[in-house]
């Protein structure tokens, strides 16, 4: 048995050996593919990039030699449209790039999204969005029918809202998929206003995550348009969402009366008595001392912190904190408040 | 008495061998687990993710601690290295733990560290502050002087300290790449909470070139002790950290270089200060917190995110390092070892703690049993001999053909393409693991164990070089 095993164990060591020996071969062959493949994307950059540049900036005349000739210099074109892309916000250079792409580019992509490999596939939907492919549409909504992964379909969404956002809304409603609050931003942050408004007002019909990640992206638009839906929510019996409303109204930085905010100073959760602490920073202080006198002595530190905060940056605020400090009895907020004070007149 | 030594020959060649096939077959699994994940990420566009996540908007503040104990050589690059972060919203706190040496002054000279009156927020008791610095330069850089409590006390003071809702924790001597904090939070950032800890792959940087905090060319180092380690830790990320990870099954994400959310650090009562491995005790102790909770919440290992960290470079150091690792895991498997086995606790009773109890904690001392078995065997005979060569060739596919395939299959699916000449030096190398390596760090990790027995824990600490300065040492 032990002669057999021994004899097994070397077979076993030498298959192993040959088959990592051939791996080894493929790697260092690979590796020189590699090389020769980045060296054409490079030369690429080197030759063309001014031409680029003079294309998309400068408005000459669209050249031939743009247009690319094997996948190195599809690489290439991809590197310099993602840096435009990232860098430069244009209209028009947003517009070459679609033009470019839907008619030089599209054929790689749409090949791509027929590969066996996942990886590729994904890079093809990127691109497809980045670049604006719209003339692809009709052959991601045909992809969208083949067995397709969550994060496949996710990308989907975001070329169906910018493409097509009432695709996109529809998709939406009836997606079996639950992605996270995060990717729900990622993708209201790119849908233009009044479609995003539409969501919103369906508040109600959508499940948590689509509804925190609406808040969010309304605070983030910065559009005085949301703030009445978001008062509104103010009254909405989920804490968490409450809580997301102030944070987003704190963010949109327009605060017209201060009366639906007074009842959350006495909340009986500290995250809400702490936004509200932060909302003050947008009113007068003259309006909002008592209320911040009364966070200042909160039992929750990070309250306290944020109200002497609030007052230290408003012009009489350092001074109201001194008066402050003179006739409050409690050590923990005259504490707060003196750190704050030393800090302020630190920065000055 | 011949007889008596047959059995006792064939029992122990028996145990020896059984263990070796499990360890064997275990790895072959989690390696294939690993290969399928990495590969499926094969050629994946990284910077789509990158630039998506780059806007506040979408990623959620860190406070970067960096515990620093007589780190006065290589602590300068670090901060450079979490200056040069690409993350929207960060802080870091440097926490002097009462160094002996100039680390205070060279962290306040270098930074511009200005005293500051800050009332710190008591979440963890710990040694006292002594003073707290905020830097001129950088307004989100923080120093905290504070009386040497050891690395875990230092990191408590960090939590206390920091005020954002995750923090990350790096070594005094570490290096992070420029996205590495992006993508070790992506877990966290896209389970929006439900991974509540996450860690990043630590990498050797010893012959890596430097500037200002950044790894700019990685080389192979020339000192072969190094590259064994470098070998050595690509099988450990190969070989378990990628599959452990894909069923929340990871016990140990490394202290220099993870993600925990403050809520859950805190309610798992921070870093234990009485213990020597102190990463380890957290995570295991927040998975104890999840179960107790009965929240589905989840702890990651992220393949990608790299942080550069010294290996050391003498025998001397690195026995030093490995029995203090393994008397570390030993501590902590017996601290919790009500959970092994504990239906209360899932698959982390039934699979993940038995999993380091046998092969990481206890598979020393059978190894080291299988090459005293070897070298006995020779002597006695022609069955033992055959016996032998067995388990030499067991060795040799656990240590050899493992080891070469984690070199070829991380070159193949990270993308990385060694030069040819590194490659066929760390393949060699490879080949020399199972007759100096290998029993070397068999011996000083089962020195670790009798260490824990005999309750020693004066530890020397790890003379640096600094990662920049290492081209030079080498």
């Amino acid at each position: 048995m032990i002669e057999l095993s021994i004899s097994f164990l070397l077979t076993a060591i030498v298959v192993f050996l040959v088959i990592l020996f051939l791996f080894a071969i493929y790697l260092l062959f690979q590796h020189q593919r590699e090389i020769r493949f980045s060296n054409t994307r490079d030369t690429f950059l080197q030759n063309h990039s001014q031409h680029w540049y003079n294309y998309l900036m400068n408005d000459e005349i669209f050249s031939v030699v743009l247009v690319p000739r094997g996948r190195a210099q599809v690489a290439a074109i991809e590197k310099i449209f993602s840096s435009y892309l990232k860098n430069i916000m244009d209209e028009k250079v947003e517009h070459k790039i679609k033009e470019f792409s839907n008619l030089y580019l599209k054929k790689f992509y749409e090949k791509d999204l027929s590969s066996k490999r996942w990886s590729i596939r994904m890079n093809a939907l990127y691109r497809i969005a980045d670049f604006q492919i719209d003339e692809l549409l009709d052959t991601c909504q045909q992809f969208e029918k083949d067995k397709i992964s969550e994060g496949e379909y996710f990308q989907l969404l975001k070329i169906y809202s910018t493409f097509q956002p009432e695709l996109f809304i529809e998709k939406i409603k009836e997606s079996s998929v639950n992605y996270s609050e995060s990717e729900y931003r990622r993708l209201f942050v790119l849908l233009e206003d009044d479609v995003f408004i539409r969501l919103f007002e369906e508040f109600d019909s959508w499940n948590k995550n689509i509804q925190l990640a609406s808040i969010d992206t309304a605070a983030v638009k910065r559009n005085m348009q949301y703030i009445d839906k978001l008062k509104q929510l103010l009254t909405h019996e989920v804490s968490e969402i409450k809580i997301r409303a102030l944070k987003g109204l704190y963010e949109i930085g327009v605060i017209d009366e201060i009366d639906p905010y007074v009842p959350f100073v006495k909340s009986d959760m500290w995250e809400v008595r702490l936004m509200v602490a932060k909302i003050f920073k947008h009113v007068p202080l003259n309006y909002t001392y008592a209320y911040l006198e009364l966070l200042l002595e909160d039992e929750n530190w990070w309250v306290r912190s944020q109200a002497a905060k609030t007052m230290a940056e408003n012009r009489e605020g350092i001074a109201k904190l001194q008066q402050f400090m003179e006739s409050s009895n409690d050590q923990y907020a005259i504490e707060m408040a003196q750190e704050t004070v030393v800090r302020r007149q630190g920065i000055k | 008495m011949r007889l008596f030594l047959d059995y006792c020959m064939w029992f122990f060649g028996g145990i020896i061998m059984f263990y070796m096939l499990f360890v064997i077959v275990s790895y072959c699994a989690m390696f294939v687990i690993a290969m399928l994940d990495l590969r499926k990420r094969y050629k994946l566009d990284p910077s789509e993710y990158d630039d998506a996540h780059i806007d506040a908007f979408y990623s959620k503040p860190v406070s970067l601690l960096v515990p620093a104990y007589n780190e006065e050589v290589g602590v300068v690059d670090t901060v450079y290295s979490l200056l040069n972060l690409r993350y929207p919203q960060t802080e870091i706190i440097i926490i002097n733990d009462g160094s002996t040496d100039t680390t205070l002054q060279t962290v306040i000279e270098h930074f511009r560290m200005k005293p500051v009156d800050k009332i710190v927020h008591t979440n963890i008791p710990s040694k006292q502050v002594k003073q707290i610095y905020e830097s001129e330069i950088y307004k989100n850089c923080i120093l905290v002087d504070k009386e040497n409590g050891g690395k875990a006390d230092a990191l408590n003071v960090g939590i206390n300290v920091s005020q954002y809702p995750y923090f990350c924790s790096i070594d005094g001597d570490s290096i992070l790449d420029e996205k590495s904090l992006l993508r070790v939070m992506k877990p966290i950032i896209l389970s929006d909470g439900e991974v509540i800890a996450a860690g990043g792959n630590i990498r050797i940087a010893n012959g890596a070139k430097m500037q200002l905090g950044s790894v700019t060319e990685t080389h192979l180092p020339n000192n072969y002790l190094v590259i064994m380690q470098i070998i050595e830790y690509l099988r450990a990320f190969l070989m378990g950290r990628i599959a452990l990870s894909k069923f929340n099954l990871v016990l140990i994400i490394s202290g220099a270089f993870s993600v925990f959310s403050k809520k859950w650090a805190v309610e798992a009562g921070g870093y234990s200060t009485n213990i020597i491995g102190e990463d380890m005790e957290l995570v295991v102790n927040i998975h104890r917190l999840i179960r107790k909770k009965k929240e589905k919440k989840r702890i990651e290992f992220v393949p990608d995110p790299v942080c550069w960290t010294e290996a050391p470079q003498t025998l001397g150091v690195l026995r030093n390092q490995r029995r203090r690792w393994h008397q570390g895991l030993f501590e902590s498997l017996w601290k919790h070892k009500s959970m092994t086995f504990n239906p209360k606790y899932g698959l982390i009773g039934f699979i993940s703690l038995p999993y380091f109890w046998l092969v990481e904690c206890l598979g020393p001392i059978v190894e080291l049993g299988g090459y005293i078995y070897i070298v006995v065997a020779f002597f006695l005979g022609k069955i033992y001999y055959e016996m032998a060569i067995v388990l030499l060739l067991l060795f040799v596919i656990y240590g050899v053909i493992f080891s070469i395939a984690s070199i070829l299959f991380e070159a193949w699916s990270l993308n990385t393409y060694p030069r040819k000449r590194e490659l066929l030096r760390m393949i060699f190398l490879s080949f020399t693991e199972i007759f100096w390596y290998r029993p070397l760090t068999l011996l000083w990790r089962c020195e670790g164990l009798i260490r824990f027995v005999l309750r020693k824990s004066d530890w020397g600490n790890m003379k640096r070089v600094g990662i920049a300065e290492k081209e030079k040492s080498v």
